[in-house]
């Protein structure tokens, strides 16, 4: 089993040195295996989408190391962790994190603009992700006019547009309802089944069914890990 | 170059999704810069028109030297000056100021047959006899003066003119408060009999210099109780046009550079409007795998396009000033005496310098705006951003 991402002490401190001092994280040593589902689990306030930010290279650690594919990329330059997110990682944020105004295809089709793939190719690619989410009747809706589901489902698309290799879910379910929540589930067990490394963090038991392993966070630190048979 | 047609046709949409900033943005940087180019044109009109006085008049100046300054010059000269090898044509003028019903008139006398034929008139005919005066429409209108009608003026009230035309409102900026008249009339007019202000030298082709330098020659070897002769050549008189102009339009630049200078804090708080969700946009691009240098490229490529609007934008502007308000407010920076709206056509010109200029002023009250905050953003953790 190949280890894709592992996490070597880290530590996450805001406003370091000033009286409202917080540590998120600390000394998280964990590792997660390549197509594997991973649930990050904890209480609110538990650090996990701190601990998501870190892994995903948007934040960087405090202290301790994020080691991809065996490197370090804790401190890797901007350029070279851009690059890491454009390739290797698609985030779904759990405010979804849409451009107002945009319409669905083109928040889903940003990502490839810096790539030099022309508008028409960005559609058609936009269109088919989207189509596959269900979603063919919302590609030209800008994100106010869709619901939270579907807005939803536009970031995991965004998400998915780049083909990346590892796909991190923040809170995926807390602003969805019954019906999306199960294509969402759908959608990340069919992402897992074609070999991406699937790793959402949530609070949310209905992933306890999904996940291979579970990290549990409490106050900032890994107090437990669950491995489950693989499915 | 995809990407960066790509970036650029982002860039393009990005202003058109945030219209009303950027509208209100564009519509500040014309108000910027609309004055500027006004002047600029003015200015430039202005020069062109006195260049072209100075190309088609005379080419030698002569007065008498008191004390560094010029003074009339006795008529004894004229036939002297008539007769050296080189010169075409020698011919006496007075050049004064009086005041005409609370308004300044320069007054030009000079033989009646040296005055061209081509001048432009709006109404009436060119003097031809002595007691005759042309004046300018702006004069005629600001005392209701009409051809035929007679009139006095201070410096000398026994003698009576007759206006016998008007010259035309687009003649040049000279002719709006002048009174042409006589040598004769202007001399009488002035009780200085015998004399005129300078005595206009035209040459023949290659002689200008070599005459200007023989009658300096002459004049400081000569053995007389007057004062000596003042030459002033047509490069010379370039020189002092150009000073002049060059002293006006560093006024304007000087005030304009404090209205500028207000200007900027303005235009930064309206380039700052939407940053906060800017922000977020900049962290999810960064999220989701743009560069910094990517982001950085949109910002400037939005700035690019908003200036290269907003700079042909004030152009517009600028020409609408000049043509339908006469270049009010501005003109008067450049042109002596007059309201805040000149009562003849204000000379402009437009140049290439004015559009460029323009543009660059444009790039960098917008650039100064947006793109530090957006480097700053952009180079920050993503999460940071998106906060």
């Amino acid at each position: 089993m190949e280890t894709i991402i592992r996490t070597e002490k880290v530590e996450k401190i805001y406003y370091q040195g000033r009286p409202e001092e917080v540590l998120a994280l600390h000394q998280i040593d964990l590792e997660i295996v390549k197509n594997q589902f991973v649930l990050i689990r904890g209480p609110s306030g538990s650090g996990k989408t701190t601990l998501l930010n870190v892994i995903s290279t948007i934040d960087r650690p405090t202290r301790g190391r994020v080691l991809l594919h065996g490197e370090d990329v804790s401190n890797y330059s901007d350029i070279h962790l851009s690059r890491i997110r454009q390739k290797t990682i698609g985030l779904v944020f759990q405010n979804f994190n849409l451009l107002p105004r945009l319409p669905a295809w083109e928040n889903v089709a940003f990502p490839l603009l810096p790539l030099g793939i022309m508008v028409k190719e960005r559609q058609r690619r936009a269109v088919e992700i989207l189509n596959q989410l269900k979603l063919e009747k919302r590609v030209n809706h800008p994100p106010e006019q869709m619901s939270g589901g579907e807005q939803q489902r536009v970031a995991i698309a965004r998400a998915l547009i780049n083909d990346p290799e590892i796909v991190i879910a923040d809170e995926p379910t807390s602003n969805i309802d019954a019906e999306s929540i199960q294509i969402l589930l759908d959608t990340l067990m069919d992402l897992k089944a074609k070999g991406k490394t699937v790793i959402v963090c949530s609070h949310d038991p209905i992933f306890l069914n999904c996940s291979e392993t579970t990290f549990l966070l409490t106050n900032g630190k890994l107090v437990g890990i669950e491995h489950t048979e693989s499915r | 170059m995809k990407k960066h047609v790509n970036l650029l046709l982002t860039a393009i949409g990005n202003i058109i999704r945030n219209r009303v900033r950027n509208v209100v943005l564009i519509l500040c940087l014309i108000a910027v810069l609309f004055p500027f180019i006004t002047a600029i044109s003015i200015s430039e009109g202005i020069r062109f028109q006195s260049l072209i006085s100075v190309e088609e008049g005379a080419d030698i100046y002569v007065t008498l030297d008191h004390y560094g300054s010029n003074a009339p010059i006795p008529l004894h000269y004229l036939p002297r000056f008539q007769r050296m090898e080189g010169v075409s044509k020698a011919i006496p003028r007075v050049v004064g100021r009086a005041y005409f019903a609370d308004r300044l008139a320069t007054i030009v006398g000079i033989p009646p047959e040296e005055i061209s034929r081509s001048i432009r008139l709006a109404q009436g005919k060119m003097l031809r006899e002595k007691g005759e005066v042309v004046i300018g429409k702006a004069l005629a209108n600001a005392v209701h003066l009409q051809t035929g009608v007679r009139f006095t003026l201070s410096p000398n009230p026994s003698k009576i003119f007759r206006v016998s035309g008007v010259f035309d409102s687009n003649m040049s900026i000279w002719s709006s408060n002048l009174i042409l008249m006589t040598f004769e009339d202007a001399s009488e007019l002035f009780l200085m009999r015998g004399m005129a202000t300078d005595i206009l030298i035209y040459t023949a082709p290659g002689h200008a210099q070599r005459l200007a330098r023989e009658i300096m020659t002459a004049a400081t070897n000569r053995d007389s109780s007057e004062p000596p002769l003042r030459v002033q050549d047509k490069p010379l008189v370039r020189r002092y046009f150009q000073r002049g102009f060059d002293y006006k339009s560093g006024v304007f630049t000087a005030l304009f550079t404090v209205a500028f200078a207000f200007a900027i804090p303005a235009l930064l708080v309206i380039s700052g409007f939407g940053q906060t969700e800017r922000k977020k946009e900049i962290g999810v691009l960064k999220a989701t795998g743009w560069q910094t240098q990517e982001v950085m490229e949109m910002a400037t490529l939005e700035n690019l396009v908003i200036s290269l609007t907003s700079a042909p934008l004030a152009i517009l502007a600028a020409m609408v000033w000049l043509k339908w308000f006469n270049g009010a407010f501005i003109a008067k920076f450049f042109i002596a005496e007059i309201g805040l709206m000149a009562p003849f056509s204000v000379p402009s010109r437009f140049l290439p310098l004015a559009s460029i200029l323009a543009f660059l002023f444009a790039v960098v009250l917008t650039m100064m705006g947006s793109l530090y905050p957006t480097w700053k953003t952009a180079t920050v953790p993503p999460v940071e951003a998106m906060r």
